[in-house]
């Protein structure tokens, strides 16, 4: 409010048009094919990442691969204005959940026949990453990260409630019967915490107790709402139980707080991911699994959120070498050499398979090898539809006015369904 | 800023000069005039007045970033507006903002400022404090206010307990939410507001209110029926400067609440954001254009009923 934040928006939306007017056109520069590549790493992702380039570069004086930071969170809308006036980089790293929207740009290069190439083996990915690269069946970017939910646990304060640790065939009654036992209004302590700023970081959390549930997000032509169901009212009333009835869940609607909570020992459990671990160096922690729904064949699952590198279309010289250098990037070489040096999780399950590496990797970050054997839990992705966000605000609302008390799981459902359909109904851009 | 604030404190109703003694330019002082003025118009046109014609162009398109042309709909980014729930919602709530924050703001820096209008030892000290809230950035009170007032940890809650008032939820709370964005706001602007107010009690000459007492008032009758009437120029600037502010409420909202609990703060400006960058993702300039235009209504409609009603109470000293 301070600044004229009407007077920016217009302005910037000037710029963009005002680009889009002169139509530049130059992509990544001259005779030689310099590519440009956008990037958001930072700390020890930047630092492994610039590694990665000097190697490329190195050995491919002619094909240098120039790296610029952009913020992922911004990344979309810095791409399409990019877009509008024809100065695309020839590659950018894109959230998986805006590739249903991105894969309608016709500068977006279609990747399908690329990754049946031999030496690429693209059936060691994971299928939650290849799912998340692959629209309506064309694969429209290679995987640049992944990542799934599982249970984090503060030992100390299951000890001081004497409670067992969870093992790897929990249900979420115990978890419910656990979150209650290590809430201490007292001393201001949690069984557990959930995010909810409504975003779709609120979602994902919900949609992976559905799965475990026996439930889907759509039916499987993508057509209807399919989680008005006995497994959508389940998961609700597990959430509900603990925030409403039980008081055990801290909601946080910062979307940040939950991690220092838990790293000050106010906070059980944490249904999160292994971003989250290098913040708790004050806690002794433990990691497992989620827990299932016992009288369900869905057994235990999670849900993980692939990210992608996308290459746009600068001329046949310029995919031709962003491609060569995207499979060399995502090779197992170079990814093992990735996670190794950044914790983040291997994006093939060759490299979990190299030996060694798990050992290596817990070392480095304690927890990690069990997100990483959790990647063989990851059955289901999301709903690859360009209504997805839309469908996301609602079931973030849906989930929210359960969890602060102010519907009911069965009456909640009912009415987001109803807007779900309305939304499948009448298409992509209305 | 500082140009609006100008304009607005020279602005004199019914006050215009005899315009007698003008003499015609010769052609060559209007080509100098034209020299000094350029850059200004240039700077102004391009940043101020392009972009107000361009978004009521774009308002009136069907212009998204994914979609390759942007053909004319004519009004129907403005049915759309009509029809959609949440915009009703975020108008309740920049209204109800409005409402609160503008009087607010002026209440608690009158007060201030009457209370700091007075030579004291450190008196300094204490200005400096009631300024130095415009002067913290915007995410720094964010997360210190979360901090205040979270459900569970925050001081406010513990405040609350202590004095025996029930726990409230405060940011969880979709009725709650909006209100913590006002105190927070208030507090933000109340820096703003002291100097205005102080500079404005500083230049009322004390034959005024020193006449006044001779005349036997009392400091209550005093203040009433001499202070304040002259500090009305002031009160009339930071009504409608203020209330431009509210009606634009942004930043607030997006480092705290980012509209919830449940669209409970969403405001205009913050949905139109949504709608144009972020959110469900459509990067839909017309739709969001035209809802700027509508504030821009909205915004034009308030500060003229301001003026008139300023028209009627505001004093001017010659």
């Amino acid at each position: 409010m301070r600044k004229h934040w009407l007077s920016v928006v217009l302005a910037s939306s000037v710029a963009a048009f005002g680009l889009a007017a002169c139509g530049s056109g130059s992509g990544g520069g001259g005779t030689s094919t310099g590519l440009q590549i956008w990037e958001g790493y930072t700390g020890a992702e930047g630092k492994a990442f610039k590694h990665l380039l000097a190697e490329w570069n190195a050995a491919h004086p002619t094909e240098k691969v120039t790296s610029q930071f952009v913020n992922n969170d911004y990344s979309l809308p810095k791409l399409l204005t990019a877009i509008k006036g024809g100065s695309q980089p020839d590659i950018a790293y894109v959230y998986g959940s805006w590739a249903p929207n991105v894969a309608q740009l016709s500068q977006v290069v279609n990747l399908t026949s690329v990754v049946q190439q031999p030496g690429v083996n693209w059936s060691d990915f994971w299928v939650g990453e290849r799912d998340v690269a692959t629209v309506k069946g064309k694969v429209i970017g290679m995987p640049a990260l992944v990542d799934n939910l599982a249970v984090v646990y503060n030992k100390t304060l299951f000890a001081q409630a004497g409670l067992q640790p969870p093992s790897p065939n929990w249900t979420w009654s115990q978890f419910v019967s656990d979150a209650q036992k290590l809430t201490n209004p007292a001393k201001k302590q949690f069984g557990t915490a959930y995010v909810t700023p409504g975003s779709e970081d609120t979602v994902w959390h919900w949609e992976a107790l559905l799965w475990e549930a026996g439930g889907s997000i759509l039916n499987s032509t993508n057509t209807k709402a399919a989680f008005d169901s006995p497994a959508g009212l389940e998961s609700l009333k597990t959430l509900q139980t603990m925030a409403v009835t039980d008081k055990s869940m801290y909601l946080d609607q910062s979307d940040s707080e939950y991690a220092n909570l838990f790293n000050s020992g106010k906070i059980g459990m944490l249904v999160t991911g292994p971003w989250d671990l290098s913040g708790f160096p004050s806690v002794k922690y433990g990691v497992q699994i989620m827990p299932s729904f016992p009288g369900t064949t869905a057994g235990h699952q999670t849900i993980s959120g692939p990210d992608n590198w996308v290459i746009f279309n600068n001329g046949s010289a310029h995919v031709a070498a962003a491609e060569k250098f995207l499979i060399w990037l995502t090779s197992t070489k170079q990814s093992t050499y990735f996670s190794l040096a950044t914790g983040d999780l291997p994006i093939r399950s060759s490299v979990q398979d190299s030996p060694g590496f798990t050992q290596k990797m817990d070392q480095a970050l304690p927890g990690v090898d069990t997100f990483i054997s959790n990647l063989a839990n990851v059955k289901q992705a999301r709903p690859q539809l360009a209504t997805y966000p839309k469908i996301s605000t609602i079931l973030g609302t849906m989930i929210v006015s359960v969890l602060l008390g102010k519907s009911q799981p069965q009456a909640a459902l009912s009415s987001a369904a109803q807007q779900v359909n309305q939304v499948l109904a009448s298409g992509a851009n209305s | 800023m500082l140009g609006s604030l100008a304009s607005i404190a020279a602005w004199r109703p019914q006050r215009r000069q005899a315009l007698g003694g003008r003499t015609r330019l010769r052609a060559g002082d209007q080509l100098t005039a034209w020299a000094f003025v350029t850059p200004a118009v240039v700077v102004i046109g391009l940043f101020g007045l392009a972009p107000i014609v361009w978004t009521a162009v774009l308002s009136f398109q069907n212009n998204n970033l994914f979609t390759q042309g942007s053909p004319f709909v004519g009004l129907r980014n403005y049915r759309k507006m009509v029809h959609d729930p949440v915009v009703a919602q975020a108008i309740e709530h920049t209204i109800v903002y409005t409402a609160l924050f503008v009087p607010g703001t002026m209440l608690v820096g009158l007060g201030l400022a009457v209370a700091m209008n007075r030579k004291i030892r450190g008196m300094s000290f204490y200005r400096t404090a009631a300024f130095a809230t415009i002067a913290i950035s915007t995410i720094s009170e964010a997360i210190v206010f979360l901090w205040l007032f979270d459900p569970n940890y925050g001081v406010v809650n513990y405040a609350f307990h202590l004095l025996h008032i029930p726990q409230q939820q405060f940011v969880n709370s979709p009725s709650e939410a909006l209100f913590v964005i006002v105190v927070m706001t208030i507090w933000g602007w109340t820096g703003f507001a002291v100097v205005i107010y102080l500079a404005a009690l500083q230049g009322i000459p004390q034959v005024l209110t020193e006449a006044a007492a001779i005349d036997g008032a009392g400091r209550w009758a005093t203040f009433r029926r001499v202070t304040l009437p002259l500090l009305s120029p002031a009160s009339l600037l930071l009504m409608v400067y203020l209330t431009i502010n509210a009606l634009q409420l942004f930043d607030e909202v997006y480092q705290t609440t980012r509209g919830g609990p449940l669209n409970s703060t969403y405001v205009l400006v913050y949905y139109l954001y949504l709608q144009a960058f972020g959110g469900q993702g459509n990067f839909d300039f017309g739709y969001a254009s035209a809802i700027a235009y509508f504030l821009f209504v909205i915004v034009i409609v308030f500060t003229a009923i301001q003026f008139r009603i300023g028209r009627r109470f505001v004093h001017y000293r010659s």
